[in-house]
């Protein structure tokens, strides 16, 4: 396993450093007048704008540019914002705006799954009776339904319904509660249907058949095999899940008006911030690559058939 | 040259509204100043007061040519060392001076902009100039507010300046600033009482009328932003290139564009509303005699001109041009058939007869669209389809960019601030190779007017030359005004004309003396207080 996991991490480098160096070069190839808005491009002489540029590194070598840009960010520095926030040191705004995101995202994710599983596994033991039909009806229209749809009526009438706030104001706690179910709605939905999907086909699998027929009691059957076999594939996906909540949600942090990451990075692209996405990207694809690599490891714990050996990782999930 | 005297013992206050050591001295203006004229800073916006003082352009440049070490002969402190050759100077602690490269009788309207605002030195130094301002703790305040918490893309909280000296006219103790992404939010808000104000759109508007707040609903005043039509001059379009050199074409564009129709896509109750057909706004600048400059002769036929729709006139003109550019079997002179490549906007054959294709340029988002959609229409209607073509081309992101600067069109509109108070601002960036002519348009005497009417230091001689031009221009239809900004719906408790109001730099951030009701104002209440504030302004003006 030690040597797995080093190999994981070599390899886990690499792929960032790939992601980081294609990012940093394609983003020089913008063009340089994106760096301004139209009334400041106007308003200044050719002389003025590569003055500017000159102050921001922006005309030097770009692979001078990158091995500073690492240099920084190993060191900790991660350079402040161009456009976006002028001269705002970056960790500033992360360290702003990490929070709302993570805890909104922390919540919803634990909502998503418990009350996910419960559901997919009340769906899977009542599969085609009432309990299963009006889950996958809610299923349905949470995945059919465009989400702005919904949340905006649940912003609209739930909040005139039980007299809440219409946006998030963080000293008023009831203003927290809608945000945070808008948040799980379809992770509900996700876990719901994939769980009731694996467990229906672990039920319909051998040696369940043969377990039923030695007379095992049914729950005992649905809690030791059909369950933990059918939660392998789900939790592989947990730790990038829980990891990426800091990335935000960009629509219902923009219909809350929840000031955190939702949307930064898109922002920042549109306005060219360099620094800003880079810094973004860089930390979205590190955290990427970690929560795949935890989530393989998790596998291993949850299912002890599947071994990571250091030559090949074998995913043998089908009995 | 323009000396201010400063109010004594002012005190900077923190963001806990506490004073600090610091005292508003002039060097905290002659400081503020020095960080705006140094390139290392970026300040976007320093083009637009490049020469107004003395020795400033030089100061700026000398600094720039140091930096990209194209002089060699001097240190960068050589150089920061010449700041006392610019124009500004403080004369003792309460005293500052500024000496403008030549007479600005509309400097004070300069003053309104964020690059006159005073620094403490002290405390730059002591926070980083790098870290100055990013946040409510790396800034300290002198005016009647101060701000007290600032998240984010959440909310700016501003607070009473106890310490103001003119406290007992700052009537609102707290402002709020809230980030609402939607209009729809906003409004919902406001009817549940946690928003004082709102602006709404056209649906909105009509969603209200069979409610009790249709009777809440006013419009707010006309900004000071004009939206004008273009025409390329230098279109890589050989049809359009030919026609639009032509007085008659253009004098057909003049009459045949509906521009209340255009106009009534953004609001469909009161579209004359938002038009406007001079450069430069009304109501925004006055000469020594209280006498608005779109009054003055020539262009206040413009300004009255209202809709300047006359499909039988823009035809007549049109067959005129028609006659002078075709050989009259409907081919072109001098253009033959070729391909129009100005991917990615736009790509199209031209056959060098007519029609004539014009290409329309509108962005992404759907209104733009539809305005599009309806001057194509309209082109076919008045002109007919045998004689007008009108192609559309999109952008993605930025007019600008992709249009504007690569030449990739033959008619687009742009929205464009006023910057200070005089016809210089708009009229001095229309001049051949000026900032704003879009067009790429040049006419000799339109220069000579402009740079003759710049000369003039009394204002009721300087208008009347500026309007002379502006008139010009609108004639010869090198471009064609037709919109204003603001004149949008809003409905709130906030009392208007009761803040300071001026078409320029950061005045619509200022709130002394904003009144503020327990309930929403109605609307013919707000047109009472209007309709005073006019008659007021008039008797100060000695009408």
């Amino acid at each position: 396993m030690g040597k797995y996991i080093l190999r994981r991490f070599w390899q886990s480098i690499i792929t960032v450093l790939i992601v980081l160096f294609v990012m940093f070069m394609l983003l020089r190839l913008m063009p340089k007048e994106n760096y301004f808005t139209r009334d400041d491009y106007i308003n200044m002489t050719e002389e003025d704008r590569t003055a500017y540029l000159r102050n921001l590194g922006v005309l030097d070598n770009p692979l001078v540019q990158f091995v500073r840009f690492l240099r920084g960010f190993v060191t900790g520095d991660l350079g402040r914002s161009i456009t976006v926030y002028p001269k705002t040191p970056i960790s500033e705004i992360l360290k702003e705006k990490i929070p709302y995101s993570l805890w909104f995202g922390l919540v919803s994710v634990l909502l998503s799954v418990i009350l996910g599983f419960l559901m997919g596994i009340g769906m899977a033991n009542n599969k085609d009776k009432l309990g299963d039909q009006l889950g996958t009806m809610y299923v349905v229209a949470v995945r059919a339904i465009p989400s702005l749809v919904y949340l905006f009526l649940i912003q609209m009438w739930i909040t005139h319904l039980f007299n809440l706030p219409m946006v998030f104001y963080e000293d008023e706690p009831a203003s927290w509660i809608l945000p945070a179910i808008s948040l799980s709605l379809s992770g509900i939905a996700w876990y719901a249907i994939w769980l009731r999907r694996f467990m229906v086909d672990e039920e319909n699998k051998d040696y369940i058949k043969f377990a039923i027929a030695k007379g095992l009691p049914r729950n005992y059957i649905m809690k030791r095999h059909v369950l933990r076999n059918a939660l392998v594939p789900l939790v592989q996906y947990l730790p990038s899940q829980i990891l990426l909540t800091i990335a935000g949600s960009l629509i219902i942090e923009s219909i809350y008006s929840i000031p955190g990451m939702g949307g930064l990075l898109v922002y920042a692209i549109r306005q060219q911030d360099n620094t800003l996405v880079q810094a973004l990207v860089c930390i979205y694809s590190i955290l990427g690559v970690f929560g795949v690599f935890l989530g393989d490891i998790l596998m291993a714990i949850v299912d002890p058939r599947i071994k990571l050996t250091s030559a090949k990782i074998e995913r043998e999930v089908t009995a | 040259m323009w000396t201010f005297y400063l109010r004594k013992g002012v005190k900077w206050v923190d963001d806990k509204g506490k004073p600090t050591e610091y005292e508003v001295t002039a060097d905290d203006f002659y400081e503020g100043f020095r960080y705006v004229a140094d390139p290392k800073n970026g300040i976007k916006n320093f083009g637009s007061i490049r020469s107004l003082l003395v020795g400033l352009a030089d100061y700026y440049k000398g600094l720039q040519d140091v930096d990209s070490g194209k002089d060699k002969n001097r240190t960068r402190q050589q150089v920061l060392d010449t700041f006392k050759t610019v124009g500004i100077r403080v004369i003792d602690k309460y005293t500052i001076e500024y000496t403008t490269a030549k007479p600005t009788p509309w400097f004070l309207t300069y003053l309104t902009m964020d690059l006159f605002f005073p620094v403490e030195k002290a405390f730059m130094d002591k926070v980083g100039a790098e870290n100055f301002g990013t946040a409510k703790d790396k800034l300290i305040f002198s005016g009647c507010y101060y701000i007290s918490d600032w998240q984010r893309d959440k909310l700016i909280v501003l607070k009473r300046n106890e310490n103001y000296w003119d406290k007992k006219n700052v009537f609102i103790k707290e402002i709020t600033m809230q980030k609402v992404s939607d209009p729809a939010i906003a409004l919902q808000m406001f009817q549940r009482g946690e928003l004082s104000s709102a602006g709404l759109n056209a649906d909105q508007v009509k969603g209200l009328q069979n409610t009790k707040w249709k009777d809440y609903i006013y419009m707010t005043d006309r900004s000071s932003v004009t939206f004008w039509w273009a025409l390329n001059f230098q279109s890589k379009n050989p049809e359009f290139a030919a026609f639009v050199k032509n007085l008659n074409f253009r004098k057909a564009l003049y009459y045949g564009i509906d521009h209340v129709k255009l106009l009534s896509l953004d609001d469909p109750l009161s579209p004359q509303n938002l038009l406007r057909t001079t450069i430069i706004p009304e109501e925004v600048i006055f000469d020594e005699k209280g006498k608005d400059y779109t009054d003055y002769p020539g262009l206040k036929e413009f300004k009255n001109a209202g809709n300047t729709y006359n499909p039988k006139l823009a035809t007549e003109y049109f067959m005129k041009a028609v006659a002078e550019l075709t050989d009259g079997k409907g081919n072109i002179k001098g253009v033959a058939a070729q391909a129009v490549d100005l991917k990615p906007v736009a790509q199209f054959n031209i056959d060098g007869k007519l029609p004539l294709q014009i290409l329309i340029i509108h962005s992404t988002s759907s209104s733009d669209t539809k305005f599009a959609l309806l001057m194509q229409a309209m082109f076919k209607d008045v002109f007919g389809p045998e004689n007008v073509e009108v192609v559309l081309g999109q952008y993605v992101d930025d007019q600008y960019d992709e249009v504007i600067a690569p030449q990739k069109f033959d008619m687009a509109y742009d929205s464009f601030r006023f910057a200070y108070g005089d016809p210089l601002a708009q009229l001095g960036r229309l001049v051949t190779g000026g900032a704003v002519n879009d067009g790429g348009w040049s006419d000799p005497e339109f220069d000579a007017l402009v740079a003759e009417a710049d000369k003039k230091i009394k204002l009721s001689d300087r208008y009347a030359i500026f309007a002379k031009a502006e008139a010009m221009i609108l004639d010869r239809v090198y471009i064609i005004p037709f919109r204003c900004g603001g004149s949008a719906y809003a409905i709130g408790n906030v009392v208007p004309y009761t803040y300071p109001r001026s078409g320029f730099g950061v005045t619509r951030f200022k709130y002394k003396g904003m009144k503020l009701e327990s309930k929403p104002l109605l609307a013919s209440r707000v047109e009472e207080i209007r309709r005073q504030f006019y008659a007021d302004l008039e008797k100060l003006q000695g009408k």
